[in-house]
């Protein structure tokens, strides 16, 4: 700190720290925590609460109705003619919390002609003035029972783990596949990769390296759903890929012929690949380049065989770059949402993030939203930690 | 295990980039035998290295190990160990794996390799080191697993790229000494690539000097210093006193010199003509204070510049018109005091080279 101060003087170590402390706090902490929490609180929307409230509501609509039948009547009984003021405010203040929406209907907007709800008798005035007193009462009594913990009215709120344990079966499925989808991912990655960050770490060549970095790196100045929707263009039925094969006259488009290729996994690990491809190459390759090649020509010297040589010699040392690369794209497969939504169409198996989605903004449920986050980000740390061992490598190996 | 010859005929390397490396070189290195390649940086010698190991293949001319032609085959397949300069050791093994690396990829079994690789620790003396890690040990402990590493697939000849180059002096002339050691227990033909004449005079057999691609002369230690072929090699190995001038004469069998500090004589093996611009080459060794005794011809007059006192020698620094030289004097006790002023040196006949002008090693 001290190093700071004296490097950059006070206002600027202040700037800096703030700025650490506002990212770490603000945008790493207090989300986490808050996800965390809504993750373990059950929001109960069927429960005796909810039973409550919907009585509640009932009593205010009936209590509404009979309040504008007596407005009515006694525009009429004034015989004034003119229509009665109709932006006078609505007499019922609304104490529920919910606006429930369908079940007001929207006071005082239609000006009541006169005549059509008038002619109440005397009679009927005392009696509906009695009812709404009866539902005065009522009324007041229901709210003072009513749970108002959670803010939203018909809702329990408890700290639980209900979030996590009703996940239906098939959501437990489609979890598990993720994983073992990001886990494909990963390995496939690692299969291609490998042997790109090999040549291009052992090339000799300048320009041929300068020449292979630019290729790897122009498609990631394009955005990521572009590059999703140029694979779409390639695996439609009347895509790239399916015009070629017709091209070589293996299929016939025009007699409607064409291979499906999107919406299966193969088309999601693909574009996945394509999309991740570079998070492996590039920590794989910065160890490869760090290995003295004169090991690779004495492995070579002693008759060591190619596969000898990456066994023993060039795999051990890139291990820590191997795991980085592994856990940077078992994260960003696992999460992607773009390429299974976009390339998979909803006709390919789910990925757990579409499901994520679907909780927060369809079923409108964000605390079983964020527990599902929550699993996932599990999961994940899981998967790091494993893989550290696996691969015997700390934290330390990665961070260089 | 037992040496190989290596025989280098017509060879040239030109890399992709057009450099020649090696210009059409001979070279014949017997069985058994240690050989050093001596050069300045860049002269090519690590190209031989690399076409004999198998690294690369000569553009022309051919490479042949105990008879066996060895272009196109590839290192792990020739009967050749390489040691590196950073001797490569695999940092992520232990010391035995590391020894028995070359047993491994030919498939041994662990029991097997293990106490192969104990064999070859101990005849590097390095016994009870196998389970370290390379870190571990000090740098000329290393030098020896580098040994222990490339003796373990028993090559017929094995080659060694100036691998005592990282090591302090005094660990160095230990190190000279041991490989000259295990040379001789085993048998094994070595290569010895260096820029370092002490290490190529005091181990080798027999040394090559190279310069600019070209092999410039092959034969004994002795040969190379007392004998040089060209004034690269005198120059190159140890030091001289160069003196330019033209031949004028013969006298004895040795040729005189008309030089800007007079005539002098020297051995001439070549037989120059009389009005041939040559040079004529003294170690400073050789040279002496003259003091009104020995041969009278060979005589300079110069003044005493500089006097180093070295220990068992002194340096002497002597200026003759524009010409400096140095002269190494054995320390008689006076540590070279007496020699001020203006002192008469001197050298024998067959003390000093003449040869054709050439291009000399730079310092």
């Amino acid at each position: 700190m001290s190093e700071l101060v004296r490097t950059y003087g006070r206002g600027l170590t202040a700037l800096f720290v703030g700025l650490i402390v506002a990212w770490i706090v603000g945008l790493i902490l207090v989300p986490q925590i808050r996800m965390i929490e809504r993750a373990f609180i059950y929001e109960d929307r069927g429960g005796e609460t909810a039973m409550l409230a919907l009585e509640i509501d009932r009593l205010y609509t009936e209590k509404f109705k009979l309040e504008q039948r007596l407005k009515a009547g006694e525009g009429s009984g004034g015989g004034s003619g003119l229509p009665s003021p109709s932006l006078t405010p609505s007499p019922t203040p609304a104490p529920s919390l919910t606006p429930s929406p369908g079940l007001t209907p929207s006071p005082g907007l239609t000006p009541s002609p006169g005549g059509a709800g008038g002619g109440l008798s005397a009679a009927e005035r005392v009696g509906a003035e009695a009812r709404i007193g009866e539902l005065n009462a009522q009324i007041a009594e229901l709210e003072a029972q009513e749970d108002t913990s959670s803010g939203e009215a018909g809702m329990k709120e408890s700290y639980s783990l209900d979030n996590f344990t009703t996940m239906s079966a098939v959501h437990v499925e489609i979890f598990v596949m993720t994983l073992l989808y990001a886990l494909c991912v990963t390995v496939l990655c690692f299969l291609i990769c490998y042997p790109v960050a090999y040549a291009a770490a052992t090339m000799q060549s300048e320009e041929k390296l300068t020449l292979l970095m630019v290729g790897l790196v122009i498609p990631y100045a394009i955005n990521e759903l572009l590059r999703i929707f140029s694979w779409v263009m390639i695996l439609e039925k009347q895509g790239i890929l399916n015009w070629l094969f017709d091209a070589l006259g293996i299929i016939s488009m025009d007699a409607g012929e064409g291979f499906r290729f999107v919406a299966s996994n193969g088309a999601v690990f693909t574009v996945m690949i394509y999309a991740y491809v570079l998070f492996m190459v590039f920590p794989i390759y910065n160890t490869i380049d760090t290995l003295d090649k004169n090991q690779i020509e004495a492995a070579r010297d002693l008759g060591a065989s190619v596969w000898k040589i990456h066994t023993r010699v060039v795999i051990p040392h890139a291990k820590p770059g191997i795991a980085v690369g592994s856990i940077m794209t078992f994260m960003l497969s696992a999460g992607s949402i773009a390429a299974p939504e976009i390339v998979g169409r909803g006709l390919h198996p789910d990925w757990f993030s579409q499901l994520i989605y679907r909780r927060f903004f369809e079923a409108d449920s964000w605390n079983q939203g964020s527990a599902y986050s929550v699993a996932l980000l599990v999961a994940c740390v899981a998967f790091i930690l494993v893989n550290m061992a696996i691969f015997k490598v700390g934290i330390r190996d990665i961070a260089k | 295990m037992h040496g190989q010859d290596v025989a280098l005929k017509g060879v040239s390397m030109t890399y992709p980039n057009g450099f020649t490396a090696v210009h059409d070189t001979d070279l014949d290195i017997h069985a058994g035998e240690f050989f050093s390649i001596l050069g300045p940086s860049g002269c090519g010698k690590t190209t031989i290295l690399r076409m004999i190991s198998g690294f690369i293949d000569p553009t022309r001319g051919r490479v042949a190990i105990g008879g066996q032609e060895m272009n196109g085959i590839g290192p792990n397949r020739r009967p050749t160990a390489l040691i590196f300069q950073n001797l490569a050791l695999f940092p992520l093994m232990t010391v035995w794996e590391n020894v028995a690396f070359g047993l491994e990829a030919r498939g041994v079994g662990k029991a097997a390799r293990r106490k192969r690789a104990d064999e070859l620790l101990e005849l590097v003396a390095l016994t009870g080191q196998g389970d370290k890690k390379p870190t571990e040990l000090s740098g000329g402990q290393r030098q020896r697993v580098a040994v222990a590493r490339a003796l373990a697939v028993e090559p017929a000849v094995l080659l060694l790229d100036e691998p005592l180059s990282a090591l302090d002096l005094k660990l160095r002339q230990h190190m000279r000494a041991e490989l000259k050691a295990i040379q001789c227990k085993t048998g094994v033909t070595f290569i010895y690539i260096t820029h370092d004449q002490g290490e190529a005079l005091t181990m080798s057999d027999r040394v090559a000097v190279m310069n600019l691609g070209r092999i410039e002369q092959v034969g004994p230690a002795a040969d190379i210093y007392n004998a040089p072929a060209t004034p690269f090699v005198a120059t190159f190995v140890g030091e001289q006193n160069v003196l330019r001038g033209r031949v004028v004469g013969r006298e004895n069998g040795y040729a005189c010199l008309e030089t800007p500090l007079g005539r002098l004589f020297g051995v001439d093996n070549r037989g120059l003509s009389d009005g041939t611009d040559a040079m004529i080459f003294v170690r400073p060794e050789r040279m002496r204070i003259a003091n009104g005794t020995g041969d009278p011809a060979n005589r300079i007059e110069a003044e005493v510049e500089r006097r180093d006192l070295e220990g068992p020698f002194v340096n002497l620094f002597v200026r003759a018109g524009s010409h400096s030289l140095a002269l190494h004097l054995t320390n008689s006790g006076t540590a070279g005091q007496e020699f001020t002023g203006i002192q008469t040196v001197g050298f024998d006949h067959g003390d000093a080279v003449v040869m054709p002008t050439g291009e000399l090693a730079r310092e």
